[in-house]
């Protein structure tokens, strides 16, 4: 019986319109397009100047931050509010304000006449704008150290070392997210509109009339999804190899293993739901309602970490964050499946309660 | 209730007190009746009386409210897979998988029912012969013409043999040529000792019933051979029997 219903399966989902396309389409757009856009590195800073002080040390200052690449010298100007008008027009992120005496007080170890203002409507661009605005005075007043030798300031100097993504290169980081996102989104969606797909032209009613066994009639349709998500898994990483030049540090089998539990998640997930909706608007809403919660409670764009408690509490129940989290560690660090046994223990929780309600909540009688 | 499969009885169907209600709404009011082996049991009504609701519970598809019964010697209150086994059914939509040809929608309930490959094979060549089909043989089964998709949906709800056949509303919306090349297929069947119960709207295909059974809000107003119910209402055919006993109908579609 399994192979009647995995042959029609397959045969189904290769003659749908849209299905094979998509499955091609998805990794290729996740691994070429997404990585540079999803990028947290902050670029083009509109940067308003009010210079005071006119003075060679303010002009060096100003050249300084506008020579590192980061920032757009939108204007320089005397007054604030000229300044103020620019940001209030989202015209301006920052406004570096100069005070008339900084050219007398710089070197001298004391308070810096100098005021930061960050646009932060844009709360990451503004914060992380304000980092390298600091970074580039700091860098400057190390540099009038050294032009005035002799004049001791007390400097503190950090050295950071980062481990597992030696340059802070962004990419590196999400590759391994996106893959996450690609095969979740996929093994979510397609199978939330299979079942109810069959509800719709009513071919179920010919399947649940027949002896079929209902556990044989989902995983037939299961099986299918594993097989495309882990053919995506294999085209992310052939691209992120080849035009990244990332591979994994990891066992590629535990990247397998891993996704592999992730699909009887969100496979299960997205059967459930189908089993729940009358058509398929109703089936792709509620599958983008967890979409969402998965994503941004996934660790994948902010750190669990720095999450309020009761969201950390959520995040227990959500399968992506598990597998974010083992793909992770297994990409970039080399992690073991057993280092992250937990993850793997995660996923099987959630996998075997979703599935079995799948199988559980699919009547062959009203 | 006698769960076993009682061979020496002469019904296919025993039916007592069948109710289904749907919260305040009493879709199927307490129905008794017997379909015998082997005869062609027609299951009239208008629109919104019960047939298909019934239909549904005598299929397995369905739990009914209160009531027992057997279908094929099966419990249709707890046997529902068992009944499934051993019945064919044919819905009034077409069913069959519109994205799979012709061959592949007999080749997989085939072997949903659990034929094995030589004998899906065997079954596949006769019954394409049969039907004039084997040109369309690998043709998605959706692109076929409506009469066709019928004949092809009937033959498959038999092709694990089973003893008795559900049809409701076989020939709607098909022309009165494939209407009655159909029904000469249900003859066959019949021959061959399947029980066919049968719902329609067409009263000059009730005539061709052995026997009626006419539904009005739920409940079975008539039961009898299509010359005794005419003899009885005095009338001339079924369509007029029809009408007499549907106009005592109180419920709104």
């Amino acid at each position: 019986m399994w192979k009647y219903l995995l042959e029609k399966e397959f045969k189904q989902f290769f003659r749908n319109p849209g299905l094979p396309k998509m499955a091609i389409a998805f990794p290729v757009l996740m691994m070429l397009v997404f990585p540079f856009a999803v990028s947290m590195e902050i670029r083009n800073i509109n940067l308003v100047v009010v210079d005071n002080n006119k003075s060679t040390v303010s002009a060096q200052l100003i050249e300084k931050c506008t020579s590192s690449g980061y920032f757009k010298l939108i204007d320089i100007c005397q007054s604030p509010e000229k300044a103020q008008e620019y940001m209030d027009d989202n015209r301006a992120d920052a406004i570096i304000t100069i005070e008339s005496d900084f050219d007398e007080e710089t070197g001298k170890g004391t308070g810096l006449p100098l005021g930061i203002k960050v646009n932060t409507v844009n709360g990451t661009k503004g914060s992380i704008g304000a980092q390298y605005i600091a970074s580039c005075i700091r860098m400057f007043l190390k540099e009038q150290d050294t032009g005035t030798a002799g004049n001791s300031t007390p400097t503190i100097d950090i050295s950071e070392k980062y481990y597992y993504n030696p340059y802070m290169d962004y990419k590196v980081f999400m590759v391994p997210a996106l893959i996450v996102i690609a095969i979740t989104m996929v093994t979510g969606f397609f199978p939330a509109l299979n079942i109810v797909g069959e509800k719709e032209t009513g071919t179920i009613e010919q399947i649940n009339v027949t002896p079929v066994k209902k556990t044989a009639f989902i995983i037939c349709k299961l099986i299918p999804y594993w097989v495309i998500a882990l053919f995506i898994l294999t085209a992310c990483l052939i691209i992120a190899w080849l035009v990244f030049g990332y591979t994994c540090h990891g066992n590629l089998l535990s990247l397998y293993l891993f996704s592999g539990l992730q699909i009887i998640v969100t496979a299960g997930l997205g059967l459930l739901i189908s089993n729940y909706s009358n058509n398929a608007q109703q089936a792709m809403f509620i599958i983008w309602f967890f979409m969402m919660i998965f994503m941004l409670m996934s660790g994948i764009f902010t750190p669990i970490a720095s999450m309020p408690e009761w969201a950390k509490v959520i995040t227990y129940f959500n399968p992506m964050r598990y597998y974010a989290d083992a793909m992770r560690a297994i990409f970039l660090k080399g992690s073991s499946p057993l280092d992250v046994w937990y993850d793997a223990a995660g996923l099987l929780a959630i996998g075997t309660a979703v599935v079995s309600w799948a199988i559980f909540s699919y009547k062959k009688t009203e | 209730m006698s769960t076993e499969l009682d061979t020496n009885s002469s019904y296919a169907m025993e039916i007592r007190n069948l109710t289904k209600k749907f919260g305040n709404f009493t879709a199927v009011d307490n129905i008794s009746f017997n379909v015998r082996k082997g005869e062609i049991f027609g299951f009239l009504g208008a629109n919104g009386a019960g047939k298909t609701t019934a239909m549904k519970i005598l299929c397995g598809l369905s739990r009914p409210t209160a009531g027992e019964g057997t279908v094929a010697g099966f419990d249709i209150n707890n046997e529902q897979e068992k009944i499934k086994r051993h019945i064919g059914y044919m819905s009034q939509k077409f069913a069959l998988y519109p994205d799979l040809t012709v061959r592949e929608n007999i080749r997989l309930f085939g072997g949903i029912y659990g034929l094995a490959d030589p004998e899906i094979k065997a079954k596949t060549n006769n019954m394409l012969q049969t039907l004039e089909m084997e040109n369309v043989r690998d043709k998605l089964a959706g692109e076929l013409p409506l009469g066709w998709k019928q004949k092809l949906s009937f033959s498959i709800a038999l092709i694990h043999g089973p003893e008795i056949i559900f049809l409701d509303e076989p020939t709607g919306g098909v022309d009165p040529e494939t209407r009655r090349r159909f029904w000469e297929m249900i003859y066959e069947a019949s021959e061959k000792g399947i029980t066919v119960f049968v719902t329609t709207h067409y009263m000059d295909e009730a005539e061709y019933c052995d026997r009626v059974s006419i539904m009005v809000d739920g409940r079975i107003e008539a039961l009898d051979s299509p010359a005794a119910l005419k003899t009885k209402y005095k009338a001339t055919n079924m369509d007029a029997v029809f009408r007499t006993i549907a106009r005592k109908a109180q419920r709104e579609e």
